[in-house]
């Protein structure tokens, strides 16, 4: 490590770039920097690319104290169907639980419904008999007599992982320790992955579904995640590599590399990371996170400063699939297929669509005239002037605007209306779309978005950020710095973090306090030892008590934060009280019924290394000159002689007015009239609706 | 477009409608007390316009999309222009436009912008108990729709906001389950709140006059579709005779024409003494189940999707069952005809339909002590089994009726702790049945161990006798049914149905669903097919040489 420069690193894989931060301080001045590289990802190898970046961006490894990486690798071998040979061994009577699933049948009139196949075929699911209770007891002792059977077949059947998962395993683990302990025994060099090491919760098919998939993905992550360390420390890096995981923190590379299943999300996740932090750092701790990529966008909500975890997390689940659990803790999101590259088109029965056809990067959309002939969103957005042609794809591309235009028109003609008028449709159903995602994340979740601040980013979050706020009757809306780069930047200001659950059912009354906090203890010491296992001492480790309640006899249960000075005073009322406040406030009424504690969620925090950002002087002359004028379309509010802004061109302190667009690498932000425009300390652009009702 | 709305804005409103019903499904499902709602999904959420007419509907039940209209014409007839904003109206009884049996409680609430009436709010969801001779409120013993529970004959239970006591007190004394109908009420209440909500917002944001207007024609929109598809379809009649398991024969005759989808079940039994009937409305779902699935089935249902059907019922008959008749089973009625109705089109049609499929709803009612809380529990489910194998695919193993969607099966370790029971297995059916070109899927053997002794099981399947129907050569699938082994005798008993039956600690309740029928001559299956479902265990190398020929 160089002892005038610390120099953090972040490298980002997704589908199409690679993307690379390092945030560099000067130790003595204090100075700091933030660089950012964009490469084209290669899908070959994808450590090419970000030796690339490395290479374009001229980082000294060596200089380097921490790299985090963040990695569409498992998500892709998942949806790719590009994982190992997987072997099952469950309970005795339940090896078709992989394949029984759920029963449902969400494309409810679809007579042929296509049920999503089991990952492991039905020869490779294997039983061994032995019972544990739902209270953790011994019922039946495990019998591994049939073990050597089961591995020859699995060998025969050339299997590179072996999942296991018993019945009410969230309860009592020793049964599938022993399993565990029997193969790495009898065949030492085979992955294995049980049930409780990623999670204690309950619902059978769930547990399984993810250990499979674990196991399914866990040969080719840890190969890769290896072989990414073993590269960079050939190119001299000396600090240790950590990877994002789907709860928005970080891990180690071994960690990530037992359960990579943790970091399906990495992606998405980052970028959610990145908007509560900015959040935090610019004072708004309450943030709607909108990213608007080439073809979706994906919100999530954070309340005071932290993202919200859950475990009911699917892959390719949707109206017409089933799609297969992963109960591994996921930042809450939504998402939906629409993002700028998202096709419209006019339905048999003349209705204006857009997406989820996505025309991607390549042809890509009409204006990119490389071919496409479909109009996207983006089209719309430069026909409306939105997008300038000059800072089109960020400066890079002369957008076809005749290709534009045919693609816009052809959609009109089928509406009666003219290329414009279709170009507004196509802006305001995309903005429909979006603003249907925001009230899935914040109003359905008993949240009102008013009290919230959207920071938007991706390519299109900041061209229709304003628009979706006055909707929303949301007061502020913030375009962060680094937008474009902004989930790699995120990957920076990411914690060391491990969600740990635990289902236990018991009635939320005085008498079993102790059993209470004796079962947050277990989990908080499991969980410590997790972290310690990383690498974090254990003073370092900040927790996060949540208990999981309900009113008897439900099932879906709410969050509620206690402390453990409360767990252990043995009273349940504040815990009661609290409970039904915050059951009222999302579903509306309470009722006067007996409350039952359902398991335990603990969050456990260590500072990974996270960087303190200098807030820059404001300069005070507070405006700026525009760099041109053009006509802009805003859809809702009509056409405005707009002033047009460089982003490099603001600084701290720097104040204009809507109607104003502001143009930086690889994005436009739209502001729309009546809206005020300050740059703060960090150069965030923070844009305030002042005809808010 | 020559009229003066917005295109757009009529397509955002009428995005509102499909997200208001959605929203309000994730609502109730999240606050329901009972696993029948929050886990099986027996529930259904709906928007409709002011005069009671099925906009736009939510996930769960295709069974339940038409029902809600059914509902709030009821209401809107009995209570004309004495309805409230914030009035919230309740109907259970099938002779009073709850369409299904008492258990089904659907919550109706109105929607008023520029105060006017402008569209509802609904929903329905299965109540774990409203009284009645048996727990659960469902029982084969009942001949009367009265011995079967509390009957809500279309009721005002909010007056403008102010709740009725009464008539809670009422839902709650009449139950044996009082905290859990009086959850589940309250997240069908709350559920159609919100919903209201979302659109009050909608209908004054963008005027009443627009937002009438998107929902009319988004429901000529579901009748453009819908046309657009039967004129497709070939046209002539389709008839059906059909032996039930208890030797009646139903029989349906379904003409196709240029604009009529025209469904007569005229020449059918006299209703049941037994709760084994239907209301006309019940029959009207069946019908427009498969006539969504036969035009549409990509495309939001909504009121406009169902205009081209005609049903022609007779009074008095099974599947248009007059007061007092018990309506308990109904829903394995409503299947029959689903089925039946599948079945007759199959041959005309063959590229949409495939084979049957186990095609009963399995409803399971299984009660008791839970010996560690000491508390009453009462599992009240339908089960998963075998679809038929179609054309382009086998079909599908464990999955729920053509009656249910987007429903969930229970989890043996949420069973084992909130039940009290022990489920010893959850697996594939392996008996034979189904075999063909391509195969039905499997079924299921659950067993559950019951651990106390003051228990009961009741339950009532078809297609126990008659086993899933099998399509261009195929073979038949396999029955439905149910064992229970005595702890204490040791003996094996087989049901297809049974009432109230005691079980005590240790007895053993097996319960088998059959595998769906095969599609195509079994001698035509692909080799490599074959020897994987040998390889899976689903069939042994001798009888799959005997069905599917020598394999090489």
């Amino acid at each position: 490590m160089s002892a005038e420069q610390t120099v953090r690193l972040a490298t980002d894989v997704g589908g199409t770039f690679t993307d690379l931060v390092t945030f560099e301080t000067d130790e003595r001045s204090g100075a700091q920097r933030v660089r950012t590289t964009k490469v084209d990802t290669t899908p070959q190898g994808f450590e090419q690319g970000i030796l690339n970046a490395i290479d374009d961006g001229n980082v000294d490894l060596a200089a380097v104290h921490h790299h985090v990486h963040g990695t569409t690798v498992v998500i892709n071998a998942l949806t790719e169907r590009r994982g190992v040979t997987v072997g099952l061994i469950t309970t005795e009577g339940f090896r078709d639980s992989l394949e029984i699933a759920r029963g449902n049948r969400p494309d409810f009139f679809n007579l042929d419904y296509a049920k999503p196949p089991a990952f492991v075929p039905r020869h490779l699911r294997r039983e061994v008999p032995g019972r544990i209770t739902h209270l953790g007891d011994e019922r039946r002792p495990l019998d591994l007599a049939g073990l050597d059977d089961i591995l020859d077949d699995f060998r025969i059947e050339g299997v590179e992982a072996i999942a296991i998962c018993l019945l009410n395993a969230y309860a009592n683990t020793d049964h599938e320790r022993a399993v565990v302990e029997a193969i790495r025994d009898r065949w030492p060099e085979v992955a294995v992955v049980a049930s409780h090491q990623i999670t204690r919760e309950w619902r059978e098919y769930e547990r399984t579904s993810t250990t499979v998939l674990s196991a399914y993905v866990q040969p080719p992550a840890e190969r890769y995640l290896n072989q990414l360390q073993e590269t960079l420390c050939e190119r001299g890096l000396t600090g240790p590599t950590l990877v994002m995981q789907s709860n928005c923190g970080v891990a180690s590379l071994e960690a990530a590399s037992a359960t990579p299943i943790t970091i399906t999300e990495s992606g998405p996740a980052s970028g959610f990371q990145a908007a509560a932090a900015l959040g935090r750092l610019i004072g708004e701790p309450n943030v709607l996170a909108l990213d608007i990529g080439g073809t979706t966008a994906k919100c999530s909500l954070i309340e005071d400063g932290q993202v919200r975890v859950v475990t009911d997390y699917w892959i390719e689940r949707n109206r017409t699939s089933a799609g297969y659990p992963v109960m591994v803790p996921v930042v809450d999101l939504v998402e939906i297929g629409n993002g700028g590259g998202s096709i419209a088109w006019v339905d048999d029965f003349k209705k204006l669509r857009v997406g989820p056809q996505s025309a991607g990067a390549s042809p890509g959309p009409a204006s990119y005239g490389r071919g496409g002939s479909a109009a996207t969103t983006t089209d719309a957005n430069l026909w409306l002037g939105r997008i300038g042609r000059e800072d089109f794809c960020g400066g890079g591309v002369t957008p076809d605007m005749s290709a534009a235009e045919h693609a816009l028109t052809a959609i009109g003609a089928q509406l009666g209306i003219d290329a414009t008028g279709a170009a507004r449709g196509i802006v305001r159903l995309a903005n429909d779309a979006m603003l249907n995602a925001l009230n899935l994340i914040s109003l359905n979740r008993g949240f009102d978005p008013r009290d919230f601040t959207l920071v938007a980013f991706g390519g299109g979050g900041p061209m229709h950020g304003v628009a979706l706020a006055r909707e929303l009757g949301i007061a502020k809306v913030v375009i962060p710095e680094a937008a474009s780069v902004f989930s790699a930047w995120g990957m920076l200001m990411a914690d060391l973090r491990r969600d740990s659950f635990r289902s236990r059912v018991l009635d939320l009354v005085d008498e079993e306090m102790a059993t209470i906090a004796q079962t947050f203890t277990d989990v908080r010491i499991e969980l410590d030892e997790n972290m310690m296992a990383d690498g974090v001492p254990q003073d370092a480790i900040r927790h996060e008590y949540l208990a999981r309640l309900r009113y008897q006899n439900q099932e879906h249960t709410i969050e509620v934060p206690v402390d453990e000075d409360e767990l252990n005073g043995g009273a349940a009322s504040p815990i009661i009280e609290r409970f039904h406040d915050r059951y009222e406030a999302e579903y509306t009424y309470r009722l006067d019924a007996p409350v039952e504690f359902v398991g335990v969620h603990i969050t456990g925090r260590a500072d990974a290394g996270r960087p303190d950002l200098v807030d820059e002087e404001r300069v005070d002359a507070g405006s700026v000159e525009p760099s041109a004028h053009r006509r802009v379309d805003f859809a809702d509010e009509g056409v405005f002689e707009t002033p047009c802004f460089r982003a490099d061109d603001l600084r701290p302190g720097h104040k204009l007015d809507g109607p104003a667009i502001i143009e930086g690498a690889g994005t436009s932000v739209v502001v729309h009239p009546n809206c005020l425009v300050e740059i703060d300390g960090f150069r965030n652009i923070h844009i305030t609706l002042t005809d808010r009702a | 477009m020559t009229d003066h709305f917005d295109p757009i804005t009529i397509e955002i409103i009428q995005n509102a409608l499909q997200a208001a019903a959605d929203e309000m499904f994730v609502a109730m499902k999240r606050s329901a007390m009972s696993s029948i709602i929050y886990e099986v999904l027996d529930m259904g959420t709906g928007v409709l316009d002011g005069d009671g007419e099925i906009a736009s509907s939510g996930a769960g039940i295709p069974a339940f999309i038409g029902v809600l209209d059914k509902a709030c014409k009821v209401i809107i007839s009995k209570f004309g222009d004495d309805i409230s904003p914030g009035d919230v109206f309740i109907t259970n009884d099938p002779y009073h436009g709850g369409v299904t049996h008492l258990n089904d409680i659907v919550v109706a609430m109105p929607v008023f912008a520029e105060d006017r009436l402008v569209a509802w709010t609904a929903n329905i969801a299965h109540n774990s108990d409203v009284g009645g001779m048996a727990p659960g409120s469902l029982t084969g013993e009942a001949t009367e729709i009265f011995q079967e529970g509390l009957r809500l004959p279309a009721i005002r239970a909010i007056d403008a906001g102010v709740t009725n006591a009464a008539v809670m007190d009422i839902i709650t004394t009449n139950s044996r389950m009082p905290d859990t109908i009086q959850g589940d009420v309250w997240a069908a209440i709350a559920s159609a709140r919100v919903g209201a909500r979302r659109l009050e917002s909608v209908a004054n944001k963008y005027g009443v006059a627009t937002f009438v207007e998107a929902m009319r024609r988004f429901m000529d929109y579901g009748e453009q579709v819908a046309r657009a598809a039967l004129a497709e379809l070939p046209h002539g009649t389709f008839s059906l005779s059909e032996e039930q398991d208890n030797g009646e024969v139903f029989t349906v005759h379904v003409t196709i024409s240029e604009d009529e989808f025209l469904v007569d079940l005229r020449d059918n039994p006299d209703q049941h003494a037994s709760p084994t009937n239907t209301s006309r409305d019940a029959a009207m779902v069946s019908a427009q189940m498969i006539f969504k699935s036969l035009t549409a089935p990509d495309t939001p249902a909504n009121s406009g999707s169902f205009r081209p059907i005609t049903l022609l019922t007779r009074k008095g008959s099974t599947f248009d069952a007059e007061e007092p008749a018990a309506m308990g089973f109904y829903y394995e009625i409503e299947l029959r005809l689903f089925d039946l109705l599948w079945r007759c089109l199959a041959p005309g049609l063959p590229d949409i339909f495939g084979a049957g499929h186990f095609a009963s709803v399995c409803g399971t009612f299984i009660g008791g002590t839970h010996p560690d809380t000491g508390r009453q529990y009462t599992i009240i489910e339908p089960q998963v089994g075998g679809w038929g194998g179609s054309q382009q695919r086998d079909g599908n193993s464990a999955v729920f009726s053509g009656f249910h969607g987007e429903t969930y099966n229970c989890p043996a370790e949420i069973n084992e702790a909130k039940n009290g029971l022990f489920v010893e297995r959850m697996e594939l059916n392996t008996a034979p049945g189904g075999e063909g070109k391509h195969t039905g899927g499997r079924g299921i053997v659950a067993e559950y161990r019951v651990r106390s002794d003051d228990g009961y099981l009741t339950m009532d399947y078809t297609r126990s006798r008659f086993p899933a129907w099998a399509a261009h050569g195929g073979r038949e699938g396999s029955p439905n049914y149910c064992e229970v082994v005595s702890a204490e005798t040791g003996e094996t008993t087989r049901y297809s149905a049974v009432s109230e039956l005691a079980t005590k600690k240790g007895d053993l309740i097996r319960i088998v669903t059959g595998n769906g029928g095969g599609l195509g001559d079994p001698r035509e299956r692909d080799a490599g097919a074959v020897a994987l479902d040998i390889k899976n265990g689903l069939i042994d190398q001798q009888t799959a040489t005997e069905i599917y020929g020598p394999q090489d």
